[in-house]
């Protein structure tokens, strides 16, 4: 420690730290203490002056009077509430393109896991509102829709570092007026899509398991001519629209459907039991209350809406009852948000199944939170605050059943995803990026028409002269992405999606 | 109490108003609405009293009163206070525990003119043709719609039904809607309804826009500046030709004689809005389309309102210059812009009524009416103040269209729309229990709750 | 015989296509003649030359005989029949490749309106019929693999001479609507018959993700069309087993299917011809690689412009990258308010650092044009790109080398070496200098001059700003056009003419003093055709001639509109 400049070095590395600890010591470390925080732990009951320890991304240890490791960040969450990251069971953010591939009755083809865009804003938006894990669905308009992907809101992470990895993977159906197609009419000359009644709509269903166990013997024949050593068989196709299909046959696979009718669920859930699986999920279900017990015995959980009605004929029996009606005979509900807004205040939306049915505290909480963990397969890893589980954490300033509460931290993983006060903070920044960015290229084009506008000078480029736009991003024209919001748009989603 | 049988438009009209003395006489005109109604309706029994014992007031006109009564009878509240005297013959609820708030007032919706969104034969929110100001929300307002008694069981007592320019599956191309009218959510017809036929003239501003979705396709559709700009300049210049068509006719009418002119409706129907008498409530979201819209108001000397006005703190200062108020629409709900704060629309109220505009909320809806406290509970979260926030679907949308002399606080002398909660009104978990509309005690009962009973006992 | 759309008499109509017709025969007229009438022998002498293979040699000569480069290096004797030309101040370079085209293909030039290559490709066409909603990846929605741009060449494309004149000698040229448009083709920018233009007639094939069937066709969706190419590419290798097993034992299996777009792209890949995949925004980018992956593909992306976020993940998977050389900018027309989000802003900030990004990391990537109206502003483009720290000869190339590589071409183009073909650029400075002017071009080597571009010489005299009715007289009649136009205070002149075919941008157009020249393309069915108007302006008139080819008459205007407005 003699060399001056060593010691120096040193120093200065100390004094960066100490600078930087706040931001980087929970990456570093990946140790954090948040503490004197109410912790709502759903399945745990509540703790008051209690403290979260967590560890490489997991909660580590919950409880009274945890000290903090050397190293670690400690947060003070005095008069807060932190309770266990928001689920929602139904989202579409976050894709890019049309969210439905509605050319076809069956597109279990396509999978939203393929066009996961990590960029779209609503990610940072239902991060902001509590959300830690959506499963991202595709549209309603088929049957039998593409394959779902649940993803973590770690906002600023690749498109496959969104996914949940090893969350059960899932395929969406839909039932009723959104895969029958009544509210939309194709343009002129071109044909509407078989089917157009709910009897053709389970017709479709029944069809493409039947051809999903041709297809799966087909496989099972080919390989046992293989195994006999038979070298002149030829290899079935194989074909990405079914195999998802024998996927959900075997077991592997979880149904997500969209509903709303009573008579549509019942007849799903038969169907599905004639083939030998079950729904995972009823998602919507709007009718649920009116075959609860139907579906407590099937075993599908319940994902469903807290008081949207009367957007469209099936939704006009829909009662925000439903939630807690469901719960009271055994099924699992959750209470999902099928919109980017919606999602991000789904704590309220759950709160609401207190005043529309009576459901206690925990009861609400574990509607958008341990039981869509439930659902979705992943309540191993994430829905609750207990030791083990992932640290996806929520701090809130009231407690998250009331309309006053605003998250003002949000992990995932252990990391701070979302902070309101940084948010707070990095508004002008922002504002100033944007007018030097402007500033920067308003000088650029100036030095440019200056360079042709010398008589003499060389010809003017032709680009300057005829209209051509800045390059779109690639696929963005598929999707709607903002139809004009007139104000009764609200319910648009429950069309589309 | 009087007896008038004046015609309710009369009635109405603020001209009449501005001429007579004295509180009482007012009042007493303006009840007639309900008094005709109920003289119809029913025989001639004497006017019930109600009175709500021992509840908690909060009548947003004062002090909140910790225990205290009301007393109501001809559809007003003729006494409220500490001590306020209950009547030996009234029909007395007796509120212990719990808290009477006014009734909540929705600025902006579509009740009773839309029953299931999808179904075209069910929605009777809107019309063909680009200029319909002849038309009147009240004409089409269907007393039994479930949504009555669904929404006001979550507290909204009154609302302001106005003409929508279509949307989703049908409409669109509207400029002039037709007239706002403002309902109590309870009555056997309309006529009983009825707080005032008409309150504002809808206008939905023509949209500068680059893109457009266009439902057909679902498709976004692009298209150049130049070219916005021209159809949008043209909308204006349409809207203004029909403004000084109708100023040659309201010229006609009132100088030259009846033989020389024929009757039109739609320009008769524009006369009050030339004089002042009505306002337009403006459907306008982004900057632009508010200040051409306030640009155009004044121009043609006309009352404005600014419905929905997703950025009308961006054009603060000229609403503040030109004292225009604001009916907002939803707190929740998104921004088109994705570097817009994630909270903006949270936040809205509370900036606007920093920034001294006058301003409420409303819903902008049919089936999401009852998420009104929802969305005042929202703004107040993020730094609205808690009287403001239960001001904003109460008092403040009555005094934005004139009708503070009789709704939004709880006071005597005003139309007795109560609510009585277990607690505050704009938490999830709050129930209303007791519901006085128009005077009388009316039924929180609705489909949703025996659709939940009769399923309930499902064995 | 069709009417035109403005509903112009019969006789009017068919006065253009004759003059028109008598265009094109005078055009034939023009073009090389045969080629025995030239020479094939070269010598360029005491030049700079920059192989981009090695290291450039200074005061060289290079020789080139029929067609190839025969001699190069300090001491290299000349032979005698070779025409010598003095390289002093000049420098050569391997003739510059632009890596994904239509060029040749006809394509009319504004219809790059959308953005250009790489945004709206694979889009556009017809509009939807009945016949054309696919039901689903069996009905091949879209895909014609098959074709090949050479086969679909027009040698009297104007964009062959448009960029061969800035220094550009070879493209990759692919058909251009589909999901699977078709092969694209490696073509010298010379050549009298479509034929002489091809050096590989399947060198690539390239997918796009643009569906064409909107809401009600399959694939609607961008998941539908990743679907479906994953699906065919699944399909390709199982037909491949399928008829090797059949071919092996016929009587052991059901027939197997033919299936045309199977076979052509089971046909690229056994000739190991790059599969292109769309990807401009770096979640596109990182999607892309895993679509490669999943197609069984070498990863070559096209678009690429924010690379510069995700250079490392291209590296990693020793992807090549086609960027698209024409740099987000704002929208022309766009709405002076919108505010255009921070994303966007710096998208469009960043995007000429891609090509730095990507040489930093390693990664092979050449440029292309992206619907770039001309080659200078190509090269002015890439200079924006050095500017961001893309070292010279690296740009150079990816001008050049890389795209031959990449196409499995750089045997024989791409690089100044003997044996190759003789594709140059000689120019009298450094390439991307910005008063570097191109002297020759050498395609296949043969020898073509560049002439300069007629410049104003002097600053305007007068307006040309304004709407002008311009009427001339043809052997068939009166015929009359409208111009409207902008001049900037430079002189130099924009805008449109409305002719009875329709309205055509102006390709250029100055006045220098009070003399005027501004040239259009009309296009009255069949291929367009530039017709320069050319004379002087008086206050509100103009007057002076019409040249097209074989075509030639007077015209005179006025501009109703100012006269009407000073006259307020």
């Amino acid at each position: 420690m003699k060399n001056p400049s060593v010691l120096g070095t040193i120093l200065l590395a100390g004094l960066f730290a100490g600078l930087l600890a706040p931001a980087l010591a929970a990456q570093d470390s990946g140790v954090t203490l948040i503490e004197n925080a109410t912790i709502l732990t759903v399945t745990k009951g509540t703790i008051e002056n209690g403290s979260i320890l967590i560890r490489n991304g997991k909660i580590a240890q919950v409880g009274k009077n945890i000290k903090a490791p050397e190293g670690a960040t400690v947060i003070d969450a005095k008069g807060m509430y932190v309770t266990a990251g928001i689920i929602d069971c139904h989202s579409h953010i976050a894709v890019e393109g049309n969210v439905n591939e509605g050319s076809v009755a069956v597109s279990s083809m396509v999978g939203v896991g393929d066009v996961i865009n990590p960029d779209d804003i609503d990610i940072y938006r239902d991060l902001a509102g509590g959300v830690t894990t959506a499963n991202v669905l595709h549209g309603s308009a088929n049957p039998i829709g593409g394959l779902n992907q649940v993803i973590k809101l770690r906002w600023g992470k690749d498109a496959e570092e969104l996914k949940f990895e090893g969350a059960p993977p899932g395929i969406k159906f839909a039932l009723g007026e959104n895969p029958k197609r009544n509210n939309f009419n194709p343009p002129p000359g071109i044909p509407r899509r078989y089917p157009e009644s709910r009897m053709g709509v389970m017709d479709v269903i029944r069809q493409a398991f039947v051809d999903a166990r041709e297809y799966k013997k087909s496989w099972d024949e080919y390989n046992k001519r293989v195994a006999a050593g038979d070298k002149a068989a030829i290899p079935p196709r194989r074909d990405l629209k079914l195999e998802p299909l024998v996927e959900v046959l075997e077991g592997k696979r979880y149904v997500h459907s969209h509903c709303y009718r009573a008579d549509e669920i019942l007849q799903l859930m038969r169907l599905a039991e004639e083939f030998g699986f079950r729904i995972r999920t009823l998602q919507h279900v709007l009718e649920g209350y009116r075959v609860a017990d139907e579906i407590a015995a099937h075993g599908a959980g319940g994902s469903t809406f807290s008081d949207w009605w009367a957007y469209k004929m099936e939704a006009y029996e829909a009662i925000p009852y439903n939630a807690a009606m469901m719960t009271r005979r055994g099924v699992i509900v959750s209470v999902n948000s099928d919109s980017a807004e919606e999602a991000r205040h789904l704590n309220q939306e759950a709160a609401k199944t207190m005043k529309y049915g009576g459901m206690t505290e925990d009861e609400a909480l574990r509607m958008v939170t341990i039981n869509p963990a439930i659902q979705l397969g992943i309540d191993k890893r994430v829905g609750s605050i207990e030791p083990g589980k992932d640290a996806d954490l929520v701090i809130y300033n009231h407690h998250p059943l009331s309309v006053y509460a605003v998250a003002q931290k949000v992990f995932i993983d252990g990391h701070i995803y979302f902070d309101r006060e940084k948010d707070l903070a990095m508004r002008e920044a922002q504002a100033a990026e944007r007018k030097a960015l402007l500033e920067k290229a308003k000088k650029a084009a100036e030095a440019e028409k200056k360079a042709g506008e010398k008589p003499g000078a060389d010809r003017k480029p032709d680009s300057e002269k005829k209209p051509d736009g800045a390059a779109p991003p690639q696929g963005k024209d598929e999707k709607p992405k903002e139809p004009p919001k007139p104000p009764q748009q609200v319910a648009v989603a429950g069309f589309l999606d | 109490m009087n007896n008038t049988h004046e015609s309710p438009r009369k009635v109405c009209c603020p001209a009449v108003l501005k001429g007579l003395a004295g509180l009482t006489l007012v009042l007493s005109l303006l009840v007639p609405a309900r008094a005709l109604a109920q003289a119809m309706s029913k025989s001639q029994q004497p006017e019930k009293t109600y009175a709500i014992r021992g509840a908690k007031i909060t009548t947003l006109a004062g002090p909140v009163i910790e225990k205290g009564n009301i007393v109501m009878r001809g559809g007003r509240i003729v006494a409220i206070g500490a001590d306020a005297a209950i009547p030996a013959d009234a029909e007395v609820l007796d509120a212990a525990g719990l808290e009477a708030y006014p009734g909540f007032f929705d600025a902006v919706d579509q009740i009773g003119l839309q029953e299931v969104g999808a179904v075209a034969a069910t929605v009777d929110s809107h019309e063909l043709g680009q200029f319909n100001p002849q038309l009147n929300a009240l004409t089409a307002v269907h007393p039994a719609s479930e949504h009555i008694p669904v929404t006001r069981a979550a507290g909204i007592t009154e609302v302001v039904s106005a003409p929508s320019p279509g949307g989703f599956g049908g409409g669109g191309g509207g400029v002039i809607l037709g007239q706002a009218t403002v309902i109590n959510l309870a009555g056997w017809t309309v006529e009983e309804m009825m707080v005032r036929r008409s309150v504002a003239m809808v206008v939905n501003w023509p949209d500068f826009n680059t893109r457009s979705f266009d439902f057909s396709t679902f498709s976004v559709k692009e298209r150049s500046f130049t070219e916005a700009k021209k159809e949008y300049d043209k909308k204006v210049q349409e809207l203004t030709d029909f403004f000084e068509e109708a100023r040659h006719y309201q010229q006609a009418v009132e100088k030259g004689s009846a033989q020389n002119y024929i009757r039109d409706l739609k320009l008769e129907a524009m006369i009050p809005v030339l004089k002042g008498e009505l306002p337009l409530l403006v459907l306008a979201d982004r900057a632009r389309e508010i200040r051409g819209a306030v640009e155009f108001c004044d121009k043609q000397k006309v009352r404005m309102i600014v419905g929905s006005g997703a950025d009308s703190m961006k054009v603060a200062d000229l609403l503040k210059a030109k004292n225009i108020p604001v009916i907002l629409g939803p707190t929740l709900r998104l921004s088109n812009d994705e570097d817009d704060p994630y909270d903006k629309f949270f936040t809205l109220p509370g900036d606007l009524q920093k920034k001294g505009i006058r301003f409420a909320l409303a819903s902008f809806d049919v089936e999401f009416v009852r998420r009104l406290s929802q969305q005042a509970g929202n703004a107040v979260a993020y730094g609205l103040s808690h009287e403001d926030g239960l001001k904003a679907i109460s008092l403040y949308p009555a005094q934005i269209l004139g009708l503070d002399k009789d709704l939004g606080t709880l006071e005597t002398g005003k139309i007795a729309n109560i609510i009585l909660t277990n607690g505050d009104p704009l938490e999830l978990r709050t129930e209303v229990k007791n519901l006085y509309i128009n005077g009388r005690p009316t039924s929180t009962d609705n489909k949703h709750k025996q659709l939940f009973e009769k399923y309930s006992k499902r064995p | 015989m069709k009417q035109s759309k403005n509903g112009r008499s019969l006789p009017v109509v068919l006065a253009w296509v004759l003059l028109l017709a008598l265009g094109f025969g005078g055009l034939g007229s023009l073009q090389r003649s045969a080629s025995a009438d030239e020479p094939r022998y070269f010598a360029l002498q005491n030049i700079k030359v920059v192989p981009v293979s090695g290291p450039p040699i200074e005061g060289a000569t290079l020789v080139i005989a029929k067609g190839r480069i025969a001699a190069l290096g300090t001491g290299v004797a000349i032979p005698p029949e070779a025409w010598v030309i003095d390289g002093k101040g000049l420098t050569v370079y391997p003739g510059l490749f632009d890596a994904l085209s239509d060029i040749g293909l006809g394509v009319a030039a504004p219809a790059e309106s959308a953005g250009g290559r790489g945004a709206g490709r694979g889009a556009g066409g017809p509009a939807v019929t009945p016949e054309m909603i696919s039901r689903g990846p069996q009905d091949r929605p879209a895909s014609t693999p098959w074709l090949e741009a050479a086969d679909e060449l027009k040698a009297d494309d104007k964009k062959i001479e448009t960029w061969r004149s800035g220094g550009f000698t070879t493209a990759l040229s692919t058909p251009t609507r589909g999901l699977f448009p078709g092969q694209g083709s490696v073509i010298d920018l010379a050549g009298e018959r479509p034929g002489d233009l091809v050096v590989k007639p399947a060198a690539s094939v390239e997918v796009t993700l643009n569906g064409p069937g909107g809401f009600f066709g399959f694939p609607g969706s961008l998941m539908g069309a990743i679907a479906y190419i994953e699906q065919v590419y699944l399909d390709a290798e199982q037909d491949t087993a399928a008829q090797r097993i059949y071919a092996a034992a016929p009587r052991a299996n059901e027939r197997p299917d033919y299936d045309r777009v199977l076979r052509a792209l089971e046909a690229a890949q056994a000739a190991g011809e790059p599969v292109l995949i769309p990807a401009n925004t770096s979640p596109q980018i990182l999607r892309g690689l895993v679509l490669a992956e999943k197609i069984k593909a070498r990863p070559v992306l096209y678009g690429v412009q924010q690379g510069y976020a995700v250079a490392t993940a291209l590296a990693g998977k020793q992807a090549v990258a086609l960027v698209n050389a024409k740099w987000p900018e704002r929208e022309k027309d766009a709405d002076p308010e919108a505010e255009e989000p921070l994303r966007t802003l710096r998208a469009r900030d960043r995007a000429p650092g891609t090509p730095a990004a990507l040489a930093k990391a390693g990664v092979r990537f050449a440029f292309y044009d992206g619907g770039l109206s001309g080659p200078k502003d190509m090269l002015k483009n890439v200079k924006k790109a050095i500017d961001a720290g893309l070292p010279p000869e690296a740009a150079l190339r990816a001008l050049s080398l890389t795209p031959a590589e990449i196409y499995g071409v750089a045997d024989r183009l791409g690089s100044i070496d003997v044996g190759k073909i003789a594709n140059l650029v000689v120019t009298d400075g450094d390439l991307f200098g910005e008063k570097t002017k191109i002297k020759l071009v050498f395609v296949d080597g043969r020898k073509f001059e560049i002439k300069e571009a007629e410049k104003p010489k002097e600053p305007p005299k007068g307006d040309l700003t304004g709407k002008w009715s311009l009427a001339f007289s043809t052997d068939q009649g009166q015929m009359q056009a409208t111009a409207d136009l902008a001049m900037s205070p430079g002189g130099s002149v924009s805008g449109t003419v409305t002719h009875p075919f329709g309205t055509s941008p102006l390709l250029s157009g100055y006045l220098s003093a009070n003399s005027f020249t501004f040239t259009i393309s009309a296009d009255p069915g069949g291929r367009p055709q530039e017709f320069t108007f050319s004379g002087t302006v008086e206050g509100n008139s103009i007057k002076g001639h019409i040249n097209g080819p074989g075509f030639a008459t007077e015209f005179t205007g006025t501009r109703p509109g100012a006269a009407l407005a000073a006259g307020e």
